[in-house]
């Protein structure tokens, strides 16, 4: 029989050695984040060199350019779809049209349309090569040449983009939400890899979060961080996310999120792939896999990359509810997409995709809320009963914690230096205080809804779930089911700190 | 352990902190030189623009700022205000000034943003004897840099240049291409003669196809005849490039060339050629693209039926016919051609 003492001692070995597996897992997670923090930084002093240089831009406005089709799904989006739309059709690039969708909304989003447009009606004069529900018709506009309106039975968002996918015309396509304001000049810059001679299957660029921003005639005119502490925390999780996450991951070549609410695709791949899969809560993720997973099958070398500087801005929750409901949802497409892409995970095949991307989202993105979630029970329990020193487990935290940070703070200096969108200090302050106050509280609610992914996933649950939006202007904006007119947000890369 | 971990991380914070507000204060100050730097030149430099005169202020104001400052103060307005012929006597004047002399001498720097700042001061102040760097530059390594000394290669009037980026053209992708040949453009003589040797049935086919875009971005009358007689080359791709290039040929020959075109075996060369035909306005051509508008292929209908709208008068009747016909098809297309504005029609055939 072992004694008492024996069992305890063994206990709060065990629970060592397990604490310091999680610190080790927080280390080489945040460390593989430094990593990207290294290699993001030179690529973004070269972006915003690029971005500042007026001679790019003027060059980009040429005929040189490629042709784009912006691919604009809207479901009940009857409050703001006029100005949206408006926003849209005059943007700096001589060759674009924009192809939106109405996905059988069930209010008057489509008769506001054709109103404001006058559109007509038009045969169906497209090909089909995408099965999707049934097109209801077909309407091009007298006053906007370069706008073609298509209305459908309901599908989601992901089916309202496949139709598009069909009827636009030209070689490259920007899929967007009807509620992200895209600043005017920046297809023009998102164009700019074409003009650097790559090779490109797919752009990304920069998400940023309009909330308390002063917004006029869809345009952001003036850019502020929110007051509030949930936005607020989120601007900051944004800008890690971007401007050091997704460039650092154009050098390691296994780019694998362009995010659904802004990114730039050729159309020939898109369709060689059947577009978006209607089955996933993830659509944008799922089809940057699916893509990356073609390219190295059929050998082409074409490359999917993000660069920092094209902007659009995105209303991000502002209620913890819809936030668990976004993050809930985002968690449980990565869980699916991993599942059915379970065959590039550590695939040599599959290059960089199956060797780097791949298995950093299996280890420290799925993994992540489950290795936090046991850390800070195992810490909590084990401190309660005595069993970890408290000296051990603060010291773990603040490790844990302060790494986050210094990743936090390193991506509000890397915006300061580059872009610098936020003029007032008022504002930066903000930043780096949200910077300290994100582990408190904001990660934990993160974990959690990440977890109830796991649940609801293996329920077999495949809803989108109610969202909410304040909108730009006057007004709150609800929708519900599959349709498109949620918080669309991108996917982020959130930095793994393990609570215990 | 930890504590040591705790320390190196409290110090990069601090550290970050320091940086953020020193980065601050920098960028602050270079931006304030910048738009002090414009505000300085813009009263002398328009004096100079209007009046003809006082050259010698617009050098000394230059000369008084700091090298970075200058350079960017000179690089917006110029490229707003400055015409290209004004640009050459600026050029002339300030090719000799120190700060310029200092920039350039960075064009063979191993950091890619010096190379870049010097093939941009290269596209403002660039005189012939520049031709070797601008040369080198054309082939950096960095495609940013390769880019802006495109715009440098433009100030420069020289054969061997305009040869070398002939010869590149064809390595890049249509972007690069497009960029080029507006570059080009202003030496428009001395690449048609340059071009015209190149235009042969048994260059490669990659180049072949870039270089009749070349003739056809340009729109030189006599080296677009020589494109036209590529119109019975054997490969498909070919004969697409010079239905492409040829709707900027209006020529009396060209409308019979295009119509072989427009029945050729393959559908792109099809549809390329009824977009010409549509360009050109060619009237003659009506009752082969009312019969295009059936084409089995869809952009071949499209195409024809933006032409026949394109072209109007009996043409336009044409198109309103086949939305009473019986091909089913054609009346979709014809239908949906036939209600779009004039506006639409012109933007839709343009690309």
């Amino acid at each position: 029989m072992l004694h008492a003492d024996e069992v305890r001692h063994a206990l709060a070995a065990a629970i060592q050695v397990v604490d310091l597996g999680i610190l080790w897992y927080t280390f080489v997670v945040n460390s593989f984040f430094a990593l990207l923090l290294v290699l993001a930084a030179p690529q973004l002093f070269a972006h915003w060199r690029f971005g500042s240089e007026d001679v790019l831009t003027r060059s980009l406005t040429s005929s040189a350019v490629p042709r784009v089709s912006i691919l604009v799904p809207a479901y009940n989006e009857s409050v703001s779809i006029v100005d949206s739309l408006r926003s849209l059709l005059t943007l700096q690039y001589p060759y674009y049209e924009v192809v939106l969708v109405n996905d059988g909304s069930s209010d008057d989003t489509l008769q506001r349309l054709v109103d404001a447009y006058d559109l007509y009606e038009v045969p169906p004069a497209v090909m089909r090569r995408l099965r999707t529900q049934r097109v209801r018709g077909y309407y091009r506009s007298r006053t906007w040449s370069k706008l073609l309106v298509v209305d459908k039975a309901n599908g989601g968002k992901a089916d309202s983009l496949n139709v598009a996918l069909d009827a636009a015309r030209f070689p490259f396509v920007l899929a967007c939400d009807a509620d992200t304001l895209i600043e005017p000049d920046a297809l023009l810059r998102l164009a700019r890899p074409f003009l650097f001679d790559q090779k490109i299957a797919a752009v990304g660029g920069t998400i940023r979060v309009v909330n308390s921003c002063t917004v006029e005639d869809g345009r952001v005119i003036d850019a502020r961080v929110d007051s509030r502490w949930l936005a607020g925390v989120q601007t900051v999780e944004y800008l890690r996310a971007f401007l050091f996450g997704r460039l650092g991951w154009n050098l390691l070549g296994g780019n694998l999120i362009i995010s659904g609410a802004f990114g730039l695709f050729r159309r020939d791949y898109l369709t060689e792939i059947l577009g978006y899969a209607t089955s996933t809560v993830t659509e944008d993720f799922e089809l940057i896999v699916r893509l990356q997973r073609y390219l190295k099958e059929k050998s082409i070398k074409a490359s999917v990359v993000f660069i920092p500087d094209p902007v659009a801005w995105t209303e991000v929750p502002s209620s913890v509810t819809v936030l668990g409901r976004q993050r809930e949802r985002w968690h449980r497409g990565l869980i699916a997409t991993l599942i059915t892409h379970r065959s590039l995970i550590g695939n040599p095949r599959y290059g960089a995709t199956g060797l780097v991307a791949m298995p950093y989202f299996l280890f420290a993105e799925l993994a992540a809320p489950l290795v936090e979630a046991f850390g800070l029970i195992l810490t909590v329990v084990g401190t309660m009963f005595g069993l970890l020193a408290p000296r051990y487990a603060v010291a773990f935290f603040v490790v844990a914690y302060l790494y986050g940070t210094v990743l936090s703070l390193a991506s509000i200096l890397m915006e300061e230096v580059s872009f610098h969108r936020y003029r007032r200090t008022r504002d930066t302050l903000r930043l780096v205080m949200y910077a300290f106050l994100e582990p408190f509280g904001y990660r934990q609610l993160t974990v959690w809804f990440r977890l109830k992914a796991f649940h609801r996933f293996l329920r077999g649950d495949h809803s989108w779930g109610k969202m909410k939006r304040e909108g730009f202007g006057s007004g709150t904006a609800e929708a519900a089911g599959t349709g498109p007119a949620v918080v669309r947000a991108p996917r982020l890369t959130p930095i793994s700190v393990p609570e215990i | 352990m930890l504590a040591a971990a705790v320390t190196v991380e409290a110090v990069v914070i601090v550290v970050c902190l320091l940086g953020l507000m020193a980065l601050r204060y920098r960028i602050a100050a270079r931006r304030r030189a910048v738009e002090d730097g414009v505000r300085l030149l813009e009263p002398v430099l328009h004096t100079w623009l209007v009046l003809d005169r006082d050259l010698g202020a617009v050098v000394e104001t230059l000369r008084r700022m700091t090298a970075y400052a200058a350079f960017r103060s000179l690089a917006r307005l110029s490229t707003q205000h400055v015409t290209f012929e004004r640009q050459q006597t600026l050029a002339r004047v300030l090719r000799t000034e120190p700060w310029v002399a200092a920039m350039l001498r960075c064009s063979g720097s191993r950091f890619w943003w010096r190379r870049f700042d010097a093939a941009r001061l290269l596209s403002i102040v660039g005189v012939e004897a520049d031709a070797a760097c601008v040369a080198q530059l054309l082939t950096d390594r960095n495609p940013a840099v390769r880019l802006v000394a495109i715009d440098a290669a433009a100030r420069l009037n020289g054969r061997p240049l305009v040869e070398q980026e002939l010869d590149d053209l064809p390595r890049h992708q249509d972007a690069v291409q497009a960029y080029q040949l507006a570059a080009l453009a202003r030496h428009a003589p001395i690449v048609a003669q340059a071009l015209e040797p190149r235009l042969r049935p048994d260059t490669p086919v990659a180049a072949l196809n870039a270089w009749i875009d070349a003739a056809g971005a340009l729109a030189i009358p006599g080296t677009l005849s020589t494109v036209r007689t590529l119109a019975t080359h054997p490969l498909p791709q070919v004969r697409l490039h010079v239905a492409r290039a040829l709707r900027r040929y209006a020529d009396p020959e060209t409308p019979g060339v295009l119509l072989t075109l427009l029945a050729d075996s393959d559908w792109r060369v099809r549809a390329q050629a009824a977009r010409a035909l549509g360009a050109l306005r060619c009237g003659v051509a009506t009752g082969e693209l009312a019969e295009a508008v059936r084409d089995p292929a869809w952009w071949v209908r499209y195409r024809s039926a933006l032409a026949l709208a394109q072209i109007g008068g009996p043409a336009r009747d044409a198109l309103t016919a086949l939305t009473q016909g019986d091909d089913r098809m054609a009346r979709d297309m014809s239908e949906l051609v036939a209600g779009l504005s004039t506006a639409a029609v012109i933007e839709m055939s343009e690309v």
